[in-house]
């Protein structure tokens, strides 16, 4: 149905609706209520190593996943092939499935929705820049960070990469809604190396429009971050006050988002569970989810069940106020979806995510808060966080950072731990920066926290 | 799939602006899912999803791209793009295709398409109903099943053709436990090349059970203490460690960027004696098995390390090229979306001579580590992190209480060195290696063994041999 030729031009919206319509109009005729939600995507991936374009990857995609209700009983099938049999097939396959799946009173499209918010996602300039034009940003990145100090020996990778996507959704009920977005970015990753020591350092920046992505800094930053750490030693198992760059918080709140996704609340994984309006972080802290926030990556003017974006407030100088809900677990918690039914691809059904979340920032400069502490942690890096327990809070984790001695940035530390529990982290916080950094859809300011448990020597 | 004259024109298309090696991979894969949490089946998915990968290899350099239109039309597209990008003196070459051969067995008995949904149901049924029958603490259970079955081609320019079928199942349990304020998890999880088969070997229920009384267990569990001290890692640990702290590094790719602690050490001890570290995608039924590897490289069993000796890396083709040596069929990618890359398989560590039992009667005080977590290293270092599921502290050669949120954090190269007892078991675990953006399916495995000292992260004070708080218990 969809010919190559159509693909990327200006008839891809027409297209994809017209589709999507199609298999709502076939799922009907078998008696059900659906959903078709469509992606097409094109991707450019540059890498480049010693002025060279090591790696240059150009990707298109396309699909239609098919989410079916049989009565209360849902079903969920995808194909890559756009055309009439296979997306038949694919429906016959979602109602087949839904014959097996519980019968829930909470299952069901949402209902049809009057508008989105007005949002550009778009980035005409990226479609329109060169190859040649980003192959030599990626470079410049390489070239900054090799300029920066003699001592960077290796260069792992540094390049460029974008996506530029459409989305439509069309459900039974009569929303029909598309939009078109892109994002672009730029990495390194290299070492440095003195008196047999090697430190790894990397910096990465993901924008909306090309023109804000700046080679320099990010070569610049990445260099930065390995020269700080070379000489790292280890340090002496005992607890200190640390205090953690947005890197390293963004991690921790990635954790969280996950202990504030209804889903988690609902299914009993979740330390928030039953304390809506309870104080459970110190009074600095709020986080937020905003599928709106013009800036950030995952802005979008609808979910993955075409239900429109907000901003939501999870936790207000403390207090916890709510959670992320998508139409299923808000229909279960007898509320509305906040618009964070979120989809990876066409391949998977929706569920409750995050878009941009983070924490706002406070008034003090991040490079003052650390200024009152005796002996503490500044932690730039965190491995193993994906071990961490969302539910119940408990981490550890292998660090490296830069000791803190009588308010100064003294030498690097490498080959500890630090582990705590993540929601007593949470209520001693006790300085928040005023600075606020993105790495992908999660953002931080700099934190300090009252004490973490370091493991050394 | 792909008709031989189709492929033969496309890889003609990719070289015909210049360039040393084009490629070609094709795949077509139906997979399911079904998910059981909450007590009820709460998402079956299916789905059928074809494409193709291209590149074009030039100085080194690639050139890739990949397209779910597997017309002619739409796969000469995708072949003009790669030969733009690829540089070098235009070929006009004539391709003749050849197919290759593997004695490899690797038979699926129980295909996906035979084990209905229904089938699945009642074995996450049942498998929740075991997991929820363990302890009224068990708050949470998720059960799931997943099955793949793929065919796929791999041509390229010098002739090669490969067509091959892969088929995996896979199990997952996870158990959430829950008492006042404590919270904790238990998680098992089986899987491997071959078809639902996997339900005779293994014995569901069982480990449904199994994963539900560790996260009981882990509700009663002390904290686990920090600080350096010996661990003996118990079989059942299964092979994280291995995968972390040494396979990454003597990954070809990582070497020859001089990003590896082993860059360099070809014939040098880079390990204790007791200590030999195997790759093998030849292995029946395990998670990284197959046939051939994703360029059309007969799968092996590779020695990395005997006995402490380090004897080669992983290469896939074009790493392989740079070194002058033969493909060590370690070339692999999550799909016809990514470009090979040089991968795990099935990568463990030798079994020993030792007792299990007697490497822990063999040690006054440290930490047993009998499940793991996951896991993550920084190969250019070799320092690496992973977390303890099941452990408990060890005191005069007797295993004394459970502890939780334990990680152990180290450095690769130490590590290995420092391991004195190599015990006659092997434990497998399963797992999805991620690396460059790409998730590959493998499994890792170890024998019981010691570690002489390595660094324990927990929450509880350090405590020594010297035991000054043991009134406290």
């Amino acid at each position: 149905m969809i010919k190559p030729e159509v693909i990327g031009g200006l008839k891809l919206k027409d297209e994809l609706l017209k589709v999507g319509r199609w298999a709502i109009e076939q799922a009907r005729s078998q008696g059900v209520e659906a959903e078709a939600f469509l992606l097409h995507s094109e991707d450019l991936t540059i890498e480049v190593r010693d002025g060279q374009v090591d790696t240059l990857k150009q990707a298109e995609e396309i699909g239609i996943g098919v989410r079916v209700f049989q009565g209360n009983r849902m079903g969920f099938s995808f194909t890559t092939a756009l055309n009439q049999p296979a997306i038949r097939e694919a429906i016959e396959r979602a109602v087949a499935g839904a014959r097996y799946t519980a019968d829930d009173e909470y299952n069901g499209l949402p209902e049809a929705v009057e508008g989105y918010p007005e949002m550009a996602t778009y980035d005409e300039d990226m479609e329109k820049t060169e190859l040649e034009t980003k192959v030599e940003m990626a470079r410049q990145v390489e070239a900054e960070a090799r300029r920066y100090d003699k001592r960077i020996k290796v260069v792992e990778s540094s390049g460029y990469e974008e996506s530029r996507y459409s989305l439509a959704v069309v459900n039974s009920r009569g929303t029909e809604a598309f939009q078109r977005g892109a994002y672009c970015g730029l990495y390194i990753s290299l070492m440095a190396e003195e008196n047999e020591q090697v430190q790894t350092g990397f910096a990465v920046e993901a924008r909306r429009h090309i023109k804000d992505l700046d080679p320099a800094r990010v070569g610049t930053e990445g260099a930065h971050n390995a020269i700080r750490l070379l000489g790292a030693k280890s340090a002496p198992s005992r607890p200190l006050p640390c205090v953690l760059e947005p890197y390293v918080m963004t991690s921790f709140l990635r954790v969280l988002s996950n202990s504030l996704s209804a889903d988690s609340v609902q299914k009993g994984k979740s330390m928030f569970k039953g304390k809506l309006g309870q104080t459970v972080a110190s009074s600095q802290v709020t986080l937020v989810d905003d599928g709106t926030y013009e800036r950030g990556i995952a802005s979008f003017p609808f979910d993955g069940e075409g239900w429109p974006s907000q901003r939501t407030v999870l936790i207000e100088q403390g207090e916890l106020k709510g959670f992320l809900y998508d139409s299923y677990t808000a229909r279960k918690d007898r509320t509305t979806s906040t618009g964070n039914g979120m989809r990876g691809s066409f391949r998977d059904l929706p569920s409750v995510g995050n878009t941009n979340f983070y924490m706002l920032p406070g008034t003090v400069a991040p490079e003052r808060l650390w200024d009152d502490i005796e002996r503490g942690l500044y932690v730039t890096e965190v491995m193993g966080m994906h071990t961490a327990n969302p539910i119940s809070g408990d981490f550890s984790l292998g660090a490296t950072g830069i000791m803190i001695e009588k308010g100064k940035l003294t030498y690097p530390v490498r080959g500890v731990t630090v582990a705590g529990n993540l929601f007593d982290f949470l209520r001693d916080i006790e300085g928040i920066g005023s600075n606020l950094r993105f790495y992908g859809a999660t953002g931080s300011p700099t934190v300090r926290v009252k004490s973490l448990s370091i493991g050394g020597e | 799939m792909l008709d031989h004259r189709v492929i033969a024109m496309v890889l003609k298309e990719a070289l015909k602006k210049g360039g040393d090696f084009a490629e070609i991979y094709v795949e077509e894969k139906n997979l399911t899912g079904v998910v059981c949490e909450d007590d009820k089946i709460e998402k079956v998915n299916s789905g059928r999803e074809s494409g193709a990968g291209i590149r074009v290899i030039s100085n080194e350099n690639t050139a890739y791209a990949y397209t779910n239109d597997l017309s002619e039309e739409g796969l000469l597209k995708t072949a003009a793009i790669v030969a733009h990008a690829a540089a070098g003196a235009a070929r006009d070459l004539s391709i003749n295709l050849k197919q290759r051969h593997s004695d490899l067995k690797l038979p699926f008995v129980i295909l996906p398409e035979a084990f209905s949904f229904e089938k699945k149901v009642k074995v996450l049924l049942d498998a929740n109903r075991a997991a929820r029958g363990v302890d009224p603490a068990i708050k949470q259970v998720t059960v799931s099943l997943a099955d793949l079955h793929k065919r796929f081609q791999v041509a390229n320019s010098l002739g090669h053709l490969v067509e091959d079928e892969i088929v995996r199942t896979r199990f997952v349990v996870n158990a959430v436990a829950a008492r006042e304020d404590i919270i904790q998890t238990g998680f098992e999880a089986v899987g491997g090349v071959l078809g639902w088969e996997l339900l005779e070997e293994f014995d569901v229920e069982q480990l449904s059970r199994q994963a539900a009384k560790r996260a009981v267990l882990m509700l009663d569990a002390r904290p686990a203490p920090a600080g350096r001290m010996p661990v003996v890692m118990f079989s059942t640990a299964g092979g994280t460690m291995v995968h972390e702290a040494c396979g990454h590094g003597l990954e070809a790719d990582l070497v020859q960027k001089g990003l590896s602690v082993y860059a360099g050490k070809i014939g040098q001890e880079v390990a204790a004696p007791v200590v030999s570290v195997i790759d093998d995608s030849s292995l029946p039924q395990k998670n990284g098995s197959f046939r051939f590897d994703d360029e059309g490289t007969p799968g092996r069993k590779n020695v990395l390390i005997d006995k402490g000796v380090l004897k080669g890396y992983m290469y896939d083709r074009l790493t392989a090229q740079k070194d002058g040596v033969e493909p060590s069929g370690n070339g692999r990618r999550e799909s016809y979306q990514h470009k090979p890359i040089p991968r795990m398989t099935n990568t463990y560590i030798a079994p020993g001579d030792h007792d299990p039992e007697d490497i822990i009667k063999d040690t006054p005080y440290g930490l047993l580590v009998k499940k793991m977590g996951g896991g993550q290293v920084n190969t250019t270092t070799g320092d690496f992190v992973f977390d303890v599921q099941e452990g408990y502290i060890i005191r005069n050669g007797e295993v004394q209480y459970p502890v939780r949120g334990a990680t152990l954090t180290g450095n690769g190269p130490e590590v290995l060195k420092s391991i004195d007892m190599v015990g006659n078991d092997l434990g497998f675990s399963i797992g999805t290696c991620g690396k460059d953006g790409q998730g590959v399916p493998v499994s890792d495995a170890q024998p019981t063994m010691r570690i002489k000292s390595i660094t324990v992260g927990g929450t509880g004070s350090g405590e020594g041999p010297e035991v000054r708080k043991v009134f406290w218990f």
